[in-house]
C-alpha cells in the first residue's frame, strides 16, 4: 500500500499540487492584468478607468466575473452546438496548459520538457482552432469573418515567431526553455545580440494574440466583436481569460528567450537576493505594460498591411537573421558545447 | 509500465476512432475535426514511444498549418459531400480488396522477416539510438550530415512546388489599385500641398 | 563540427545547374517579365556549360554522400544526352511562347529544375536519391504541363499527368519499401548482394515488379501509358516537346541503371517484365497512331513505341543491349528535336495549327522544311541509311545475340507497321493538295536545330561508330 503510495499516487497528487498552484497563480495574475490593461488604457485617454468597486476599483474584475457567470447561455438559433461550446473551452485550455513548460523561476517548472519551446509553439499553434470553429460554428456572418481573419493572420505569423525561436535555439544549442534561460546567465541577455528578433517576435506577438494594432479579428468598427458576437456569459468569459492568458504566456516567453528569465539584471549584491519568482514577474509585467501601451496608441492596421509586414518584411528578414546567426556563429567559434555533443554521438561521415 | 500501457491503448482507441469518424462524419467541417483529433492523438503515440520531436514537428504541421488550411477551404467550399459520398457504396467493393491486397502484403513483408530467411544486412539495419543523445540531436546530427543530400534535395523539391504554386495562380490583374509603401513615405510636404492665393471673388 | 565534408566533386555539374537556377530565378523576380527573353538564353548557356562541367569531370567511378550519389560514364553519357536534349527544346520554344504570351521566366527555370531532377535521378545510386531525383523532375513537369492555365486543354494536362504521376510514386514507393523490408539496403549495391546471396525470396520479386511499374510509367511505357497522348496533346507544344525528349531518355536511364546495378543478378526475372512491356509498346505505338489525325497524339504514340524499341536492348540484358539502348536514346532524342522545331512552326494568322492535314502543301510552301521534316520522318520509321534504322539495328542485333528472336521479329514486324503512318505524313506533305501557307517561321535558333537535326540523321551513316564506341564504354561501365 505505502508502495502504491510512493510510487504512484504520491507523484501524482504532487503534480496536481504543481498543476493548480500555477493556475491558481496564473489566473490571478490575469485577472490583474485585465485591470492593469484597463487603467493603462484609460490613463492614455485621460480617464479614470475602474474606480469603483472596491479600493481603487480593484474588485472591479471579480465583480464582471461574477456578472458572466449568473447571466443566461444564449445558444442562437442554427449554431452547431458541439462546435459552439468546444470552441471557447479549447481557446482557454490550450492557452492554460502552454504554462505547463514555462519556468518562473530557477527549477519551478511543472513540466521540464527537453523539446519545450516547441511544446509552447506546437499549443499556441492550435490556438487557432478554438476562434476558427467558433466562426464557424455560430452560423453567422460577423464571426465567420472574423474566425477566417483570425486564422490567416495567426499562421501567417507562426512562420515569423518560428524563426525568431530557431536563432534564439542556434545560440543556445537546447529546446529546453530552462537552458536557454541558463545560457543567458553564462552570456548576455539575448535580446542584445539578437535585437531586431526581439521586435520582430515582439510585434509577431500582438498579431498571434489578435491585439491591437492588430486586432482585426474582432475589430468592433467593422465585424462587431468578431468571432466571440454570438457568445455570452461563461463561454465569453473564457474566451476573454484564455485570450489574456495567451498574451501573459507569450510576454513570459519573451522574458524567457530574450530577457534572461528569472536572472537578476545584474548579478550583484542586492539584486540577487530578490527571488527569481519575483524578477520574472517584474519583466513579463513589464512586457504585458508594453502590449498594452501599443493597444492605447497605435491605430488599427489594414488587413493586407497586415499581410504584407508578416509576409514581405518579417519573413525574409529572420530568415535573413537566421542565416547572419548561424554564419557568426561558426565563422567565431562560438557554436554551445558542439564537442561534447558529437563526442556523445560520435556521428559522422 | 502500466499508466504507459493504459495511455498507449487510450490515444490508440482515440487515433482510430477519430480517423474512422473523418470518413463517416456527415459534417465536412466535422471530418476536419476529427481529423485534427486523430492527428494529436498520433502525436500522443509518438510521445509515448520517446520521440516528443516528431510529435511536436506533427503537431505543428499538420494540427497547426496543413489541417488550418484545409478547414479553410473546407469553410469558404459550399461542396455538398453527401452528394459525393453517394457513390460510396458503388466503389465500396474495389476499396475493400485493395485494403485487403495492401494488409496481405504488408503481413507478406511482416512475416517474410520473421520467418524466411533474412540477409545479414537486415539484422544490422535498424541500429539503436545510444540512449544518452536526445533524439532532437539524434535527428539534426543525422539530418545534417550523412543525409544532407537528400535534405537538399528536398529543399529543391519544395522550391519547385513553390514556384509551381505561384505560376499557376498568380495573375497581375489589370485596375487594381495596390498600395505603394516607398511611394507614400518618399511624399514630400511640396508634393503634397499647393498653396494658392485667390484673389475674392475670382474664383481659382 | 567533427564531421568531415563530403566529397563533392562528382557532383559540381549539378550543384553548377542548381545554382545556375536560383539566380536565374532571383533575376526573374526582381527583373520582372520582361527579362523571360534573356533568362531563357541564360538558361540554355547554363545547361550547356553544365554539360561541358559533366564531360569535364571525367568518366571514372566515383561515389558520394555514403553511395547515394554515383558518377560514372554511363552517367556522364546519359546526362549529356539530357542536358543537351533540354536546352535544345528551350531553343526552339522562344518563338511560341512569345506567340501565345507565355514568356514567363518560369519557364526556363522550371526546365533547369527539371533537368537538374533528371541529372540526379540518372546519378542515383539508392532508392532514396532516385526517389528524390524522379520527384524533383516530375513536379516540375506537372507545372509546366499546365502553363498555358488559360487553357482548359492544358490544365487537364497537368491534372492528370499529376495524378497519374502521384499514383505511379505511391507505387514506386511501395516496391521500394518492399526492398527494404526484404533486403535490408536501400543502395543498389545492397539491394544487388541480398539479391545474389540466396534463393531470392518473394518480397523482392514484389518490389521489383513495383519499381518496374512506376518506373514504365515515367518513360510511358504499355500498359502504363495512358497519361501519354492526353498529356502530348494538352500541354503547350513546347513542353510536350521538352516531354518526348529529355525526361524520357533520363527515364529509360534510370530503367537501366536499377536493373542493372540493383538486380543484375536477377535477370530472369526482370527480362520477362522488360519482354512483355517492351512487345507491348512497339505493338501499340505502331497500331494506335494509325488512326491519328493530330500531330501532337501522333508523337505521343511514336514515342511510346520508341521506349519500346528501347527496352528491347534492355530487355537483351548485354553489354550490347545496353549500348544499343544508349546509341537509341541519343538519336531519339536528336531526331525529335527536329520533328518538333517543324511542327512549332505550323503556325497561321489565326493561331496554332494540330493537324496533319495542314501540313499538306509543305513540300511547295517551304521546301527546305519540307525536305528535312521527310528525312526525319524516314528516320523516324527506322529506313535505311537514316540514322533511326541504326539504333534499330544495334538493339535489335544485341536481342538477337541475347537469343531472343522472337522479340527481335516482333520489334521488325511492328517498325514496318510503323513505318506507314511516318511516311503518311511525307506522302501528305508532298503529294496532296497544298493547304495554306504557314506564317514565316523558325527563328534563328529554331533554323539551327532543325539543321543540326537533320543533318545528324542523314550524316550518322558516315561515322556510326564514333557515337557507339562512346555509348559502349558508358555501358561497360555498368556491368
Amino acid at each position: 500500500m505505502l508502495e502504491l503510495w510512493n510510487d504512484l499516487l504520491w507523484p501524482l497528487l504532487w503534480q496536481v499540487i504543481l498543476i493548480l498552484a500555477l493556475t491558481v497563480g496564473v489566473l490571478l495574475y490575469v485577472a490583474y492584468a485585465v485591470y492593469a490593461d484597463r487603467k493603462i488604457w484609460a490613463a492614455v485617454q485621460l480617464r479614470r478607468g475602474p474606480n469603483v468597486v472596491g479600493p481603487f476599483g480593484l474588485f472591479q474584475l471579480f465583480a464582471d466575473f461574477g456578472k458572466n457567470l449568473i447571466k443566461e447561455v444564449i445558444v442562437p438559433a442554427g449554431v452547431n452546438k458541439g462546435i459552439f461550446f468546444i470552441a471557447p473551452m479549447l481557446t482557454f485550455v490550450l492557452a492554460v496548459v502552454g504554462w505547463a513548460v514555462i519556468p518562473v523561476a530557477d527549477g519551478m517548472v511543472v513540466a521540464d520538457l527537453n523539446v519545450g519551446i516547441l511544446y509552447i509553439f506546437a499549443i499556441s499553434s492550435m490556438g487557432v482552432y478554438g476562434i476558427i470553429m467558433a466562426g464557424w460554428a455560430s452560423n453567422s456572418k460577423y464571426p465567420f469573418l472574423g474566425g477566417m481573419r483570425a486564422a490567416a493572420q495567426m499562421v501567417s505569423y507562426e512562420v515569423s515567431i518560428g524563426l525568431v525561436i530557431v536563432t534564439v535555439l542556434m545560440c543556445v544549442g537546447s529546446l529546453n526553455l530552462t537552458e536557454i534561460v541558463y545560457a543567458q546567465a553564462e552570456g548576455v541577455w539575448f535580446f542584445i545580440p539578437l535585437f531586431p528578433m526581439f521586435v520582430v517576435y515582439f510585434i509577431s506577438l500582438l498579431a498571434e494574440t489578435n491585439r491591437p494594432p492588430f486586432d482585426l479579428p474582432e475589430s468592433e468598427s467593422e465585424l462587431v466583436a468578431g468571432y466571440q458576437v454570438e457568445y455570452s456569459s461563461t463561454p465569453y468569459l473564457l474566451f476573454m481569460i484564455g485570450e489574456y492568458i495567451n498574451i501573459v504566456l507569450l510576454c513570459s516567453l519573451c522574458t524567457v528567450l530574450f530577457f534572461g528569465g528569472w536572472l537578476p539584471p545584474l548579478d550583484i549584491a542586492p539584486l540577487n537576493w530578490i527571488p527569481g519568482l519575483v524578477w520574472f514577474v517584474l519583466k513579463t509585467s513589464f512586457f504585458f505594460f508594453l502590449v498594452s501601451m501599443v493597444k492605447a496608441m497605435v491605430p488599427r492596421y489594414r488587413y493586407d498591411q497586415l499581410m504584407r509586414l508578416g509576409w514581405k518584411v518579417f519573413l525574409p528578414l529572420s530568415l535573413l537573421w537566421v542565416a547572419i546567426t548561424g554564419g557568426v556563429l561558426i565563422a567565431f567559434d562560438l557554436l554551445p558545447d558542439p564537442v561534447a555533443v558529437s563526442a556523445a554521438t560520435g556521428a559522422g561521415l | 509500465m502500466m499508466v504507459a500501457t493504459t495511455a498507449f491503448y487510450v490515444f490508440a482507441a482515440i487515433t482510430i476512432a477519430a480517423a474512422f469518424m473523418v470518413i463517416a462524419a456527415r459534417n465536412p467541417v466535422h471530418s476536419v475535426l476529427y481529423l485534427i483529433l486523430a492527428f494529436f492523438n498520433a502525436a500522443a503515440l509518438f510521445v509515448l514511444i520517446g520521440a516528443e520531436f516528431l510529435a511536436m514537428i506533427l503537431v505543428i504541421v499538420y494540427v497547426g498549418a496543413v489541417a488550418v488550411l484545409f478547414m479553410f477551404v473546407v469553410m469558404m467550399l459550399d461542396i455538398n459531400f453527401t452528394e459525393l459520398r453517394e457513390g460510396v457504396l458503388q466503389y465500396l467493393p474495389i476499396g475493400a480488396l485493395v485494403g485487403v491486397i495492401l494488409v496481405v502484403e504488408v503481413l507478406l513483408v511482416v512475416g517474410g522477416i520473421a520467418v524466411g530467411p533474412l540477409s545479414p544486412d537486415v539484422a544490422a539495419a535498424p541500429a539503436p539510438m545510444s540512449s544518452d543523445v536526445e533524439n532532437t540531436r539524434a535527428l539534426g546530427q543525422l539530418l545534417y550530415t550523412q543525409y544532407i543530400y537528400f535534405f537538399q534535395i528536398a529543399g529543391l523539391i519544395l522550391l519547385v512546388a513553390m514556384i509551381g504554386a505561384i505560376v499557376l495562380t498568380l495573375r497581375q490583374r489589370e485596375g487594381v489599385r495596390k498600395q505603394s509603401i516607398a511611394a507614400q513615405n518618399a511624399r514630400t510636404r511640396e508634393d503634397a500641398v499647393e498653396l494658392v492665393d485667390i484673389k475674392p471673388g475670382s474664383g481659382i | 563540427m567533427m564531421t568531415t565534408m563530403p566529397d563533392l566533386s562528382p557532383l559540381y555539374a549539378e550543384l553548377f545547374l542548381a545554382g545556375a537556377a536560383l539566380v536565374l530565378l532571383m533575376l526573374g523576380v526582381f527583373r520582372g517579365e520582361q527579362s523571360a527573353r534573356s533568362i531563357s538564353g541564360f538558361a540554355v548557356i547554363a545547361l550547356i556549360a553544365t554539360a561541358g562541367l559533366v564531360l569535364a569531370g571525367g568518366g571514372e567511378t566515383v561515389t558520394t554522400f555514403g553511395g547515394s550519389f554515383i558518377s560514372d560514364q554511363f552517367a556522364v553519357y546519359m546526362k549529356v544526352v539530357s542536358l543537351l536534349g533540354a536546352a535544345m527544346i528551350l531553343v526552339i520554344s522562344g518563338p511560341y511562347m512569345q506567340a501565345e504570351k507565355m514568356d514567363r521566366f518560369e519557364y526556363p527555370v522550371l526546365i533547369l529544375l527539371a533537368t537538374l531532377g533528371m541529372c540526379l535521378m540518372i546519378s542515383a545510386n539508392d532508392l532514396i536519391a532516385l526517389y528524390m531525383g524522379l520527384e524533383l523532375q516530375s513536379l516540375a513537369l506537372y507545372v509546366i504541363a499546365a502553363f498555358k492555365r488559360n487553357s482548359q486543354r492544358s490544365t487537364e494536362a497537368g491534372l492528370k499527368y499529376f495524378v497519374l504521376g502521384a499514383l505511379s510514386s505511391g507505387m514506386y514507393l511501395y516496391g521500394a519499401s518492399m526492398l527494404y523490408g526484404f533486403t535490408g539496403s536501400v543502395g543498389f549495391e545492397g539491394i544487388a548482394q541480398s539479391a545474389a546471396a540466396a534463393e531470392v525470396s518473394g518480397g523482392v520479386v514484389i518490389g521489383l515488379v513495383f519499381v518496374a511499374a512506376a518506373l514504365a510509367f515515367k518513360i510511358s511505357a504499355v500498359p502504363f501509358h495512358m497519361w501519354t497522348p492526353d498529356v502530348y496533346e494538352g500541354a503547350p507544344t513546347p513542353v510536350t516537346a521538352f516531354f518526348a525528349a529529355a525526361p524520357k531518355a533520363a527515364g529509360v536511364a534510370l530503367v537501366v541503371r536499377v536493373m542493372i546495378d540493383a538486380f543484375g543478378t536477377m535477370g530472369p526475372q526482370w527480362q520477362q517484365i522488360m519482354i512483355v512491356v517492351s512487345i507491348l509498346s512497339m505493338a501499340l505505338g505502331a497500331f494506335a497512331a494509325i488512326g491519328q489525325t493530330n500531330i501532337k497524339r501522333l508523337m505521343a504514340y511514336s514515342s511510346i513505341g520508341h521506349m519500346g524499341y528501347a527496352l528491347v536492348g534492355l530487355a537483351a540484358g548485354t553489354v550490347e543491349g545496353i549500348t544499343g539502348v544508349l546509341v537509341y536514346m541519343a538519336i531519339y532524342v536528336v531526331m525529335n528535336g527536329g520533328v518538333w522545331v517543324c511542327i512549332l512552326s505550323m503556325r497561321r494568322a489565326e493561331g496554332m495549327v494540330e493537324n496533319i492535314d495542314d501540313l499538306a502543301g509543305l513540300a511547295k510552301n517551304n521546301p527546305t522544311m519540307a525536305f528535312a521534316l521527310a528525312v526525319l520522318m524516314f528516320s523516324l520509321a527506322g529506313i535505311p541509311p537514316m540514322a533511326g534504322f541504326f539504333g534499330k539495328f544495334y538493339v535489335f542485333m544485341a536481342a538477337v545475340d541475347a537469343g531472343l528472336i522472337t522479340l527481335a521479329v516482333i520489334g521488325l514486324v511492328t517498325s514496318v507497321v510503323g513505318a506507314f503512318y511516318y511516311i503518311r505524313i511525307v506522302k501528305v506533305i508532298y503529294m496532296d493538295e497544298p493547304a495554306a501557307a504557314f506564317d514565316a517561321p523558325a527563328s534563328g535558333g529554331m533554323r539551327v536545330v532543325l539543321l543540326g537535326s537533320t543533318a545528324f540523321t542523314i550524316l550518322f551513316v558516315v561515322a556510326p561508330s564514333s557515337l557507339v564506341e562512346v555509348a559502349g564504354k558508358a555501358a561497360a561501365s555498368l556491368f
